[in-house]
C-alpha cells in the first residue's frame, strides 16, 4: 500500500529542492555583454601617417565600457582578503603583537607580523624600511600584522582584536629640529640627515660681493598624496611548485621582482608579476608595499590572497611628495641680472628613504631654475622624520624648487620695478649656457617658448 | 543574510547578502558587474556612481536591501550589441580617459544629467560631475566629451566658454 502522505511530503521536498536549484542557479548565469565586437579598421595600404593624426587611445574603449578589468576587478577560485593592521603612533618600541585573538574571528584564515618576513625589509636606494614593522614604528602608517579571511569585513573585524603593546618614544616631525646634533636619532645612525647633495659652481663669495641687491626670502611646500583613483592593489598566488605569481598595480616590476624576491629569499625565476591596468599611478606605484607579505598568506593558506588598500591606507601608509623647506638668498646687479645664488634645501624626508635620494638629487640639480647662474651654491639634505613615507612623485622634486625660484624672481622683479617677463629673459638659458653641474645645453629655446606662450595667452592685456 | 531581487540593465537579478552589504559590493562580488569601481568606498569620489531608478547614487553608500525591487543602470547596460552609447563614444573620441577608473562613474553621472534634459552651461556641467573625482585629465577633456556627448544627443549646443574665465 502506497502512503499517500509520505509521497505528497516526498514530492514537495523534491519542489522545494528544485526552487532552492534555480534560485541558486540564477546569480551563476554569466552576464551577456552588450557592445559591439567588432571595429573598423582602415585597410593597411589605406592608413594614413601618424604624424598630424588625432589620435585616439587603444585602451579608451574599454575603459568606457566598464571592461577594463584593474586589480580589484579579479576573482580567483577560493580567494582570500588580506588587511593590514596599522600602527597609529607615530615612534615607538613594539614591546609584543598578539594575534591569537584574531586568529579565532570567523573566517579568519592566517596571520602573519613582521618577523615571519624572511627578509624583513625593502627600498629602492636604501633599504630601511620594514614591511610590517616589528621592532620599531617609525610613523603611524607603517603596517604591524596582516590578517587573510574569507570576506574582507572578516578581515577588517580580525585587525581590531590583534593587541600590540608600545612603549611611546618621542616623535620627530619637523625636518629642521631632526638636523640638530641632539634630536632623538629615528634610524639608530650618527645622524637623522641620510642623504646630501653639494653642488658649487664659480665663486659665491665674489658673486655676492659684485652684486648690486642681495635678496633672501624662504619657501616652504606641504606634503602632497597621489591619490590614484584605484588603491594599491594585489593578488598573490603561491602554487605547489613553490612559485608565487602576483598580479599587481605595482608600476615597476622588474624592480619590484627583485624586491620581492630578496624579501621572501628566493630566486628571482620564481616570482611572475602580472602588470595590469592601473588606475593612476603618479609616482606612487614605483615600489612595493604588500606583495611579500600576501605571498606569504597564500604560502600559509593555500589559497590567492588579494589586497587592496583602503583610502585610509593609502593616505597613511603609502608615499607622498616630499615637504620642501628652500631658503634662497640671491644676488642681482641694478639691471636685475643674477650674479650669485645660494640655496639650502631641506627635504623632509619622512620615515624611510624610498626615492628620496633620486627626488633630492633633481631638486638641487633644478634649483637654480633655468637660468644662467655662474655663481652658484646649493646644498640640499634629507632628513628623517616620524612621518608618511615621502617617494616618488610627478617631477621628483622639481615642483618644489620650481615654485621657489620662480617665486623668488617675482619678489626680485617687483623690487627692482622690472617686468617679470623681462627678468626672465634677461637670465634665461640660451644655446651654449652651462647647467648648474656643468652640462652644455643644446636646443635652447626657453625665450622663444617664454615670448610665443606669452603672445598667445594675452600676457600684455592680462597686466593691465 | 537578506534575499534580494532587483532589475539590473533590464534583467531580474537575485542575490542573497549580508544584511551590511552595500549595493556596490553586491553589484561587483555577487553579480559580476565590475564596472563601477571602489575608490574611496566612503561616497567621496564618485567611481561608484550608478543610476538607481533614473537617479546617480554613490553605490558604495547605498545598502544592497534598499535597492531591493528597484531599476539599477550600470555602465555596463549602456551600450547595446549594434551601437556603443553616445556619452561612450564621447568620452572615447576626445580623449576624456587616461587610467579609465574614474569613467563608468563618470559616464553614469553624465547620462544622469543629459536625462534631464535642460539646458546645460559648463559651469553647470562642472557644477553637475563636482561628485566625481578624477586625478589624470584634470577634467578639461572629460567635461569637452560631455558637451560632445550632450550635443549630439539633444541638438542643444552649450555656450562657448569664456577666454577669461578659469
Amino acid at each position: 500500500m502506497v502512503d499517500e502522505t509520505k509521497l505528497a511530503e516526498k514530492q514537495e521536498t523534491v519542489e522545494t529542492l528544485r526552487k532552492v536549484d534555480d534560485d541558486l542557479r540564477l546569480p551563476s548565469v554569466p552576464e551577456r555583454n552588450f557592445f559591439p565586437k567588432e571595429i573598423d579598421i582602415a585597410p593597411a595600404r589605406l592608413q594614413t601617417p601618424a604624424i598630424g593624426q588625432r589620435a585616439t587611445r587603444p585602451d579608451g574603449r574599454l575603459h568606457g565600457l566598464g571592461q577594463t578589468k584593474y586589480i580589484d576587478d579579479m576573482f580567483f577560485p577560493g580567494m582570500l582578503h588580506a588587511k593590514i593592521k596599522r600602527a597609529g603612533v607615530a615612534h615607538a618600541k613594539i614591546k609584543s603583537i598578539d594575534v591569537s585573538e584574531a586568529q579565532k574571528m570567523p573566517g579568519v584564515q592566517a596571520t602573519l607580523i613582521g618577523s615571519e618576513i624572511p627578509v624583513n625589509s625593502f627600498g629602492p636606494s636604501l633599504q630601511d624600511q620594514p614591511l610590517l614593522a616589528d621592532q620599531v614604528v617609525r610613523h603611524a602608517g607603517d603596517g604591524i600584522a596582516a590578517v587573510a579571511a574569507v570576506t574582507e569585513q572578516q578581515a577588517l573585524d580580525a585587525l581590531e582584536k590583534i593587541k600590540v603593546v608600545y612603549e611611546e618614544l618621542p616623535p620627530v616631525f619637523d625636518p629642521i629640529e631632526a638636523m640638530s646634533e641632539d634630536a632623538i636619532k629615528i634610524h639608530n645612525n650618527d645622524s637623522n640627515i641620510y642623504a646630501s647633495k653639494t653642488i658649487i659652481k664659480g665663486d659665491i663669495e665674489q658673486g655676492f660681493k659684485d652684486s648690486d641687491y642681495i635678496f633672501e626670502r624662504r619657501f616652504t611646500t606641504q606634503m602632497v598624496e597621489h591619490v590614484p583613483m584605484e588603491p594599491h592593489a594585489s593578488i598573490a598566488e603561491w602554487d605547489a611548485n613553490g612559485r608565487v605569481t602576483l598580479h599587481s598595480s605595482l608600476g615597476r616590476i622588474t624592480l619590484g621582482r627583485a624586491d620581492i624576491a630578496r624579501t621572501l629569499e628566493m630566486p628571482i625565476n620564481r616570482i611572475r608579476i602580472i602588470a595590469t591596468v592601473v588606475g593612476g599611478n603618479f609616482g606612487g606605484k614605483n615600489e612595493i608595499t604588500t606583495e611579500p607579505i600576501i605571498s606569504l598568506l597564500s604560502k600559509k593558506t593555500g589559497h590567492p590572497v588579494k589586497c587592496v588598500f583602503t583610502r585610509e591606507d593609502e593616505f597613511i601608509s603609502s608615499t607622498t611628495r616630499h615637504p620642501f623647506i628652500m631658503d634662497y638668498k640671491t644676488g642681482v646687479s641694478k639691471e636685475g641680472k643674477i650674479l650669485a645664488r645660494k640655496v639650502r634645501i631641506v627635504c623632509d624626508g619622512g620615515a624611510y628613504c624610498s626615492w628620496t635620494e633620486t627626488t633630492l638629487g633633481k631638486a638641487s640639480i633644478l634649483s637654480a631654475g633655468p637660468y644662467n647662474v655662474e655663481n652658484l651654491h646649493v646644498d640640499a639634505y634629507a632628513v628623517y622624520t616620524t612621518k608618511t613615507v615621502t617617494g616618488a612623485m610627478r617631477g621628483f622634486g622639481a615642483p618644489q624648487v620650481c615654485f621657489a625660484y620662480e617665486s623668488h624672481m617675482d619678489d626680485i622683479a617687483a623690487e627692482l620695478g622690472i617686468e617679470p617677463l623681462e627678468i626672465r629673459l634677461m637670465n634665461a638659458f640660451n644655446e651654449g649656457s652651462s647647467s648648474p653641474t656643468g652640462q652644455v645645453l643644446e636646443s635652447v629655446v626657453v625665450s622663444d617658448s617664454l615670448i610665443m606662450a606669452t603672445e598667445r595667452f594675452g600676457w600684455k592685456e592680462w597686466q593691465k | 543574510m537578506t534575499d534580494i531581487t532587483l532589475n539590473v540593465n533590464g534583467e531580474v537579478k537575485t542575490a542573497s547578502v549580508p544584511p551590511e552589504t552595500t549595493l556596490l559590493k553586491m553589484l561587483r562580488e555577487d553579480l559580476n558587474f565590475t564596472g563601477a569601481k571602489i575608490g574611496c568606498d566612503v561616497g567621496d569620489c564618485g567611481a561608484c556612481t550608478v543610476l538607481v531608478d533614473g537617479l546617480a547614487v554613490n553605490a558604495c553608500l547605498m545598502l544592497a536591501a534598499q535597492a531591493n525591487g528597484k531599476e539599477v543602470l550600470t555602465i555596463e547596460g549602456l551600450s547595446t550589441l549594434d551601437k556603443y552609447h553616445p556619452i561612450q563614444k564621447a568620452f572615447e573620441d576626445v580623449a576624456a580617459l587616461q587610467c579609465g577608473f574614474c569613467g563608468p562613474g563618470m559616464i553614469m553621472a553624465t547620462k544622469a544629467l543629459i536625462d534631464q534634459e535642460q539646458e546645460l552651461t559648463r559651469d553647470q556641467i562642472k557644477d553637475a560631475l563636482s561628485g566625481n573625482l578624477c586625478r589624470c585629465t584634470g577634467y578639461t577633456k572629460i567635461i569637452d566629451g560631455v558637451i560632445d556627448a550632450y550635443e549630439k544627443i539633444t541638438g542643444r549646443k552649450v555656450p562657448a566658454r569664456n577666454p577669461r574665465a578659469a
